[in-house]
Order: C-alpha cells, then structure tokens, then sequence
C-alpha cells in the first residue's frame, strides 16, 4: 500500500527517475565480474530513492535539466549505497531489503571493495558538477556521515546516553546527506542562495524525522515488512529514541540491561520488543518526528511557487506518515 | 640534499597526514593510518630530486597519501566476522580518509584531480577483486595488478604535474617492494594480500623469486646510468631498494 503511495508521489519524475536508473545500472558497471555481480545485486534491491528524488526536486528551483542533474542525483545514491554495503559489514548484518547481504553472499572483503568501488563512482559522478562549493559540501557530508557511524560504534549499548546525543548522532548519520541532496540539487541547477538555504533546512529537517521514524519502524515492524529481523538495531546495541524513552521503565529496564550483558534469552528478547512497542516511548518519539516534519513544512512554505513545492511537501508528510 | 634531508622531508609529509586524520575515536581502536614509507619516498622523488614544488602538489601528495591508508585499512578488516569495535572502526577509518582526502582537494579546487583519482581507486578496487572471484587470470596480468594497485594514483599524480620522467621508477620500486614483501610473508607463512588468495601466484613462487630479481637488477641499473636524477637521489633510491633485499626482509621476518 505504502509503495503504491511513494509510486503516485513519484509519478511526476517518473521519466527523470528511470534516466537515474538507467545511469545508476551504467555506474555500478564494472570490468570486474565480481564487482559487477555484487553491485547489481545492491541495485536490484531497490530503495525507495528518495536521495535522487530530493536532488530533483530541490534542482527544479534552478535551471533545471535532467542531463547534468542526473550526475547529482547518481552520486548521492551511490554513496547511500555504498555507506550500507559498509553498514551490513560493521552490523555482520545477513539481510537487508529481503535479500541477503554482499557481505552474507560474498564476505566482508568483498563488500569493502563493493563499497569502496561505488564511492570511487560517486566522486566520478560528482566531479561533472564544475562548482567547487559543491564539492566542499559533498566532501564535508562524508567525513560527517562517517563520524556519525563512529559515534554509533562508540554509543553502543549505552544506556546513559542523551535525547540530544541520539539527535546528534542521527543529524550526522542519516540528516546530512539528504539535506545535501538537497543543496547540491539546488547548487547544481544554479538556484538563488535563498532557496538553497531553505532547501538545505527542509532536507535536514525531513532527515531527522525520517530517521526517527525508520527507529520506530524497527520497533513495531514486522520482519517481512522490513525485509531484516524486526529490533535489529536493539540487537545491535544500537540505543535508538523510542529505547531512550522507554528505558527506565520498570518492565523494561532488567530486561534492557540483561540484553546488553548478553544474558538474555530469546523468548525474553521478544518481550523486550513488545514492551517497547506498548510503551510510551513510541507515542514519543513519534512527537518528536512530528516536530522535525512541522520544521521541514515550515521551510517549504517559504520556498517560490512551482510543481515541487507540492511534491516536496507531500513526499515529507509521506515519509514521516510511512510504515515500511 | 642529503640523506637526513631526505629522511626530514619524509617525516615532514607523514606528520602532515597524520595531522589530516586525527580523529580521537580511531587512534584509540584502530591507531594511526597506515603510511608507506617507501610509497611515500617514491611519491616525492621529484621533490627530493630538486623540481619546482608548490603548495598543490604538497596537497595532492598528503591526499594521495590518504587514498592509500583508506584502502590500506579495508585491507586490515577480516573476511569474515568483523564485529569487534576494532573491525567495525576499520572499516569507517578507510570511510574517514577517503572522505578527507577529497576534502583536502576539493578545498584546493582540484576537481579535474579528483576525477583522476577517483578512477585510480574504482580501478584498484577492480584489481583486487581478481585475487577474490573465479576467473583465470595469467601470472603476467597478476603481477600487472598488483602493480596498479600499488602505484596507479601515484602515477596519475606524476602524470598530472608533468613529472612524467619519474614515473618508470616509482612503479618499478614499489612493485618490487610490494613482491618482496608479499613472498617474505608467504615464506614465514604470514597474512598476504595476494599470493595466498591466487593459485597461480602460489604455485609459482619460484617465478616471482626469478620477477624480483630481473625488476632489482634492471632497476640499480637504470637509475645508475640515469640522466635525470640527481647523484644524491640516485644513491638514496638504490640504497632504498637493495636494502630491502629479499633476503633480508626474510631474515628480518
């Protein structure tokens, strides 16, 4: 159901997307049979694109053409792409999107590679944009989406952790490169910096509520929904919003701490889960996305009259009202 | 320049690139990035060699540098079960420098520079992939591989200065110094990047004994009899090389 809605928010690039695909197939093609495999293995899963399409759309405040756009809106996809190959690695994660990982088909080293290789296109992709402070955000969005996946290694199973820690963590690991999908639409296609900035607002702001959803998804997700194990990130030791709120709740707190020692058993586990799915912390992390969503809208309504202003607004409420 | 000149200016381009990575978290788990010393001599053979030398080739070095401890470091993360924190921060240390490399040129408006490099490490990446899948590759192109591996964005960097001259040297050091390195290992039955992982480079290790010593002999000759570098160049650059003999690697092991 969800994916037929993202389909009719699509509808209106849905030739601009299919030249993304199309270049998205060329990119990931390699001399290397290996390389070639596992990369189209990544694309065949699919995604829901929305870096591309935030590229897009952000680029039709400018000058808008889908042939030097297309380059933009590859790069960031790749690099997305890329971050999760690497991702499913340092998770020893087996699945994702319901297919089994590079890593899981192949091993790790092959997926380093794979990642390696899809950011090395990236930068090839990129480097077709000719303004040098794009590549100043790109390359500074990199390093920062890195040290967020380090402060997730480095937070794991902490349980005094922040509110302001999580968010900090999320801005650097998921925010920040759809806020430059944004800005980098809106650069390329030689838009005013007025838009850009809001632009870049909107992306940030989306960002943060999409993560925070995509932690509640986690939650009270099926496995089947998801397409990987429902609570991955718990297992993980990843300690996201809805824990954070939950967490020192009596039925919730022995069970959490037994979890993180590794002394839990699996039918405790999934009373875990259940427990934070019935709690509060849902409803308020969920207020929280809410509020990141009502910003993001905020900055749409400041942006100039044209057909992606609706789109943007309405692929915002979709992706912080989505359930997969 | 002599040799403690030279050995200064080496020290100098690695606290530069230590400087450019310093980030608390990975010096702590996966300690400071791997630098090559010999990598980094032959980078600067035109420099050490007395060429005009300006603040964007001492970029482009430190970033060139950086490529190669961010693919050094995906080199270090295990096959299989990577899940300590020290694996996990491997793999984002190689994430890290990659991305500080391109910011480093990127700030320096290098863009045409990024692009060439950018196809140097989707090229490496290519290249070691044939020592991971099924296809049958010759001895010849093996070896062709893992000298595009060792040398490709180093060559591209020459190529891109006009230091062209200095480019047959540098690739042949450094494949020489790769080989010696991987056989020493093999020989103390130790991890290698290559010969372990292809049967055709296991099952001729005489072959790659026999690689070594024609690439060493045909090396101290041409930068003997060479017009273009510099007396005290020449002499660091055959030191540098029969130094690392094989036998001594061995007897170092």
């Amino acid at each position: 159901m969800d994916k037929m809605k993202l389909k009719l928010l699509y509808s209106d690039l849905k030739s601009d997307l299919e030249v993304i695909e199309k270049e998205l197939a060329v990119a990931v093609n390699s001399s290397s049979h290996l390389l070639n495999e596992a990369s189209l293995h990544l694309l065949l899963a699919g995604g829901k694109r929305i870096r591309p399409v935030f590229v897009l759309l952000a680029s039709k405040f400018g000058n808008y053409s889908i042939e030097s756009i297309k380059n933009v809106a590859v790069a960031v996809e790749l690099i997305h792409m890329a971050s999760l190959v690497h991702d499913d690695v340092i998770d020893d994660a087996e699945t994702r999107r319901g297919r089994e990982t590079v890593k899981a088909q192949w091993n790790n080293r092959v997926a380093m590679y794979t990642g390696d290789f899809l950011f090395a296109k990236a930068m090839e992709y990129i480097t077709e944009v000719q303004n040098t402070y794009a590549h100043e955000v790109l390359s500074h969005t990199m390093i920062e989406l890195c040290i967020g996946e380090i402060i997730q290694v480095e937070d794991k199973r902490l349980l005094d952790q922040t509110v302001r820690d999580y968010l900090r963590r999320i801005k650097r690991k998921t925010a920040i490169l759809i806020s430059a999908s944004c800005e980098l639409g809106a650069i390329a296609s030689g838009t005013d910096p007025k838009t850009v900035r809001h632009l870049k607002l909107f992306g940030y702001y989306v960002g943060m509520s999409f993560q925070i959803i995509d932690d509640i998804l986690d939650i009270v997700s099926t496995d089947e929904q998801l397409g990987k194990p429902a609570g991955s990130d718990l297992l993980q030791g990843n300690i996201t919003l809805p824990v954070l709120y939950a967490k020192d709740e009596p039925a919730i707190a022995p069970l959490l701490h037994s979890m993180f020692e590794g002394t839990i058993s699996f039918e405790d586990q999934q009373n875990l889960l259940k427990e934070i799915r019935n709690s509060d912390g849902i409803t308020k992390a969920k207020q929280v996305s809410n509020m990141y969503l009502q910003k993001a809208l905020n900055e749409v309504k400041q942006l100039p009259e044209n057909s992606a202003k609706k789109s943007l607004q309405n692929i915002a409420l979709f992706m912080s009202k989505r359930k997969f | 320049m002599n040799e403690s000149m030279i050995t200064q200016q080496v020290e100098q381009y690695k606290r530069d690139i230590l400087m450019q990575t310093r980030q608390s978290t990975l010096l702590n788990y996966t300690g400071a990035p791997i630098i090559d010393e010999e990598r980094l001599f032959f980078t600067l053979l035109p420099l050490l060699n007395g060429e005009d030398w300006n603040e964007s080739e001492r970029i482009s070095v430190i970033a060139i540098s950086l490529i190669f401890s961010a693919l050094a470091a995906h080199d270090l993360v295990k096959e299989q079960n990577a899940t300590s924190r020290e694996q996990q921060l491997q793999v984002l240390a190689g994430d890290y420098y990659s991305g500080k490399y391109y910011q480093l040129l990127a700030k320096d408006k290098k863009i045409d520079l990024i692009r060439i490099l950018s196809e140097c490490v989707a090229s490496i990446t290519e290249h070691k992939t044939r020592f991971y899948d099924q296809q049958n590759y010759t001895f010849e192109q093996l070896v062709g591989s893992i000298q595009l591996i060792e040398s490709k964005p180093i060559e591209q960097f020459m190529e891109y200065y006009s230091f062209h001259e200095y480019v047959f040297f540098m690739k042949e050091a450094l494949l020489l110094a790769s080989l010696k390195k991987e056989i020493a290992a093999y020989e103390r039955m130790e991890v290698t990047l290559y010969i372990n992982k292809s049967s055709v480079l296991k099952s001729n290790v005489n072959l790659l004994h026999a690689e070594i010593k024609k690439i060493e002999n045909s090396l101290i000759h041409d930068v003997r009899t060479s017009e273009l570098l510099k007396d005290h160049v020449k002499h660091a650059v055959v030191e540098r090389v029969t130094k690392c003999s094989l036998e001594t690697q061995l007897r170092e092991g």
